[in-house]
């Protein structure tokens, strides 16, 4: 159950749809990043002024990671890469996923049912990095192919690299409507009565209240 | 001999470079059983990316997570500890010396609250807590790196005169609403009783105790140990995505106070970047983690 696909970007809707919630991927391709509230505000402006990203990111990949980038005399050079919490951008994903038909975006702690239904609707899936991965996930980087927005802080740029089997990375949410986050969640909320009531008996029976 | 600004300085910068490459021991070594222990596939395959990934940091001089958090101190000031030199001024110069020289570098996490503008340095940073050791004749710093992972989640409510049961059930729930989130397997820091400001305080003091250490109070080693075989109950799992190991430790501290008893929870994600040193007034320094 636990193999690891091997994906290859850019990606067609047919091999989205495919993938279930709980399978672990891993990229090869290009991909774009930002950990930035700013950058996502910055490319609605842009939707809605109707100018082009610096970074093309239509039918592609958008991931709340992180980055350390630093101008070279031969270029940019990224340092290190790392998810970000994806639900601080809950409100700006269906409207970007939607414009930009996005394939994959990702982070870690998953997003919403809003944003669930609009990867369902678009054909495109959540992907969970694993925090604290950052070794691991950087060493993937084959190539910075570009970094925009520089007015912004390092890890709030836009940046696209050339990654090669980078992960494993789980489906946090397929685009069948499945979020794995929000099942566990319900699936906690239910089993909390019984794990309150066995709290109140182990209450009942520790050595410190007899 | 006395403790010096300079030792002051360069300890602060040193311990904050440690947590931020590496994991303490006993976390280690945690994982690693819970990797034995967990029922889940996929779960076990990312405990063991997650040990994968500590090894080559720490193997690696690199950095576990990009988020490099905001500097958090806890100083204990020994009563019988010579201090030469502006040792409040030490831990700030240490931190900016930290900025200044380590690599890789860190990104910019320092935030004002009121424009969101980030940086190295803000009002008030970093955030140390000062306290003192009757007859010590030294200086503990503790460091622990607070990011916005798991620092988001942390939780205080204010009951009146509440039962244990009542106490439990809000440690529960906070537990639910961070869900996924925290980077699990997460350390779990209580704080019952005190005031406000107090009960926060000890909770976060909690999550630095070292794995294995039960609270002395009989009660809460009690609560300590059901808790956690509760939280694992949820099946939220390591990154949110499932399994057994939601929490690594559950550490609870209380202190007296009125009938209004504030709870406090807070978590530490499982990198669990807590580091130590003790300063002594003869030159040496003892590193604890």
């Amino acid at each position: 159950m636990t193999e690891t696909r091997q994906l290859t970007l850019p990606i067609d809707e047919p091999t989205i749809r495919s993938l279930n919630a709980g399978d672990f991927v891993e990229l090869t391709g290009e991909i774009v990043l930002t950990a930035g509230l700013p950058t996502h505000q910055r490319i609605l402006q842009y939707m809605k002024d109707g100018k082009p990203l610096p970074i093309d990111i239509t039918g592609g990949t958008l991931f709340h990671l992180g980055s350390y980038s630093q101008d070279t005399a031969s270029g940019f050079e990224v340092l290190y890469i790392n998810p970000t919490t994806s639900t601080r951008f809950n409100a700006v994903m269906p409207p970007i996923v939607r414009h930009y038909r996005l394939r994959m975006v990702g982070g870690k702690g998953g997003l919403d049912r809003a944003c669930v239904d609009t990867l369902k609707e678009v054909g495109c899936v959540y992907l969970s990095f694993l925090g604290g991965g950052s070794p691991l996930l950087s060493d993937a980087i084959k190539e910075v192919k570009a970094v925009a927005w520089e007015d912004f802080v390092s890890h709030y740029r836009l940046v696209k690299l050339r990654v090669e089997k980078l992960g494993p990375l789980v489906v946090g949410i397929d685009a069948k409507g499945n979020s794995t986050f929000e099942t566990l969640t319900e699936q906690a909320k239910q089993r909390m009565p019984d794990i309150l009531h066995d709290l109140e008996t182990e209450r009942a029976n520790s050595p410190s209240s007899r | 001999m006395a403790i010096t600004y300079d030792q002051v300085k360069s300890v602060s910068a040193e311990l904050y470079e440690s947590c931020l490459k590496k994991i303490p021991e006993d976390t280690k070594e945690a994982l690693r059983k819970a990797t034995e222990a967990e029922s889940n596939e996929g779960a076990r395959k990312i405990l063991n990316m997650m040990l994968r990934s500590a090894h080559a940091a720490e193997s690696g001089n690199r950095h576990i997570c990009s988020d490099a958090g905001v500097p958090v101190y806890f100083m204990k000031i020994g009563t019988a500890a010579r201090l030469d030199g502006n040792i409040k001024q030490a831990v700030s110069d240490g931190f900016d010396h930290l900025v200044a020289t380590i690599q890789p570098p860190i990104l910019k996490h320092v935030t004002n609250p009121l424009t969101n503008e980030r940086g190295y340095k803000g009002k008030d940073m970093p955030i140390v807590s000062y306290d003192l050791i009757d007859g010590a004749d030294y200086v503990e710093i503790v460091c622990q790196p607070k990011a916005l992972g798991s620092g988001r989640w942390a939780a205080l409510e204010i009951f009146s005169f509440p039962t244990l049961e009542t106490i439990e059930k809000y440690v529960m729930d906070c537990v639910l609403k961070a869900g996924s989130q925290h980077c699990p397997p997460v350390v779990i820091g209580v704080g019952i009783g005190g005031t406000f400001d107090l009960c926060a305080k000890i909770a976060k003091q909690a999550t630095v105790r070292p794995f294995g250490r039960k609270n002395p109070e009989p009660i809460l080693a009690d609560m300590e140990e059901r808790l956690l075989k509760a939280v694992n109950k949820t099946g939220f799992g390591p990154m949110g995505t499932g399994g057994d190991t939601t929490a690594l430790a559950v550490h609870i501290e209380y202190t007296s106070g009125h009938g209004f008893t504030p709870v406090a929870v807070c978590f530490n994600c499982w990198i669990n970047r807590r580091a130590g040193a003790r300063i002594y007034n003869d030159g040496r320094i003892e590193r604890f983690e």
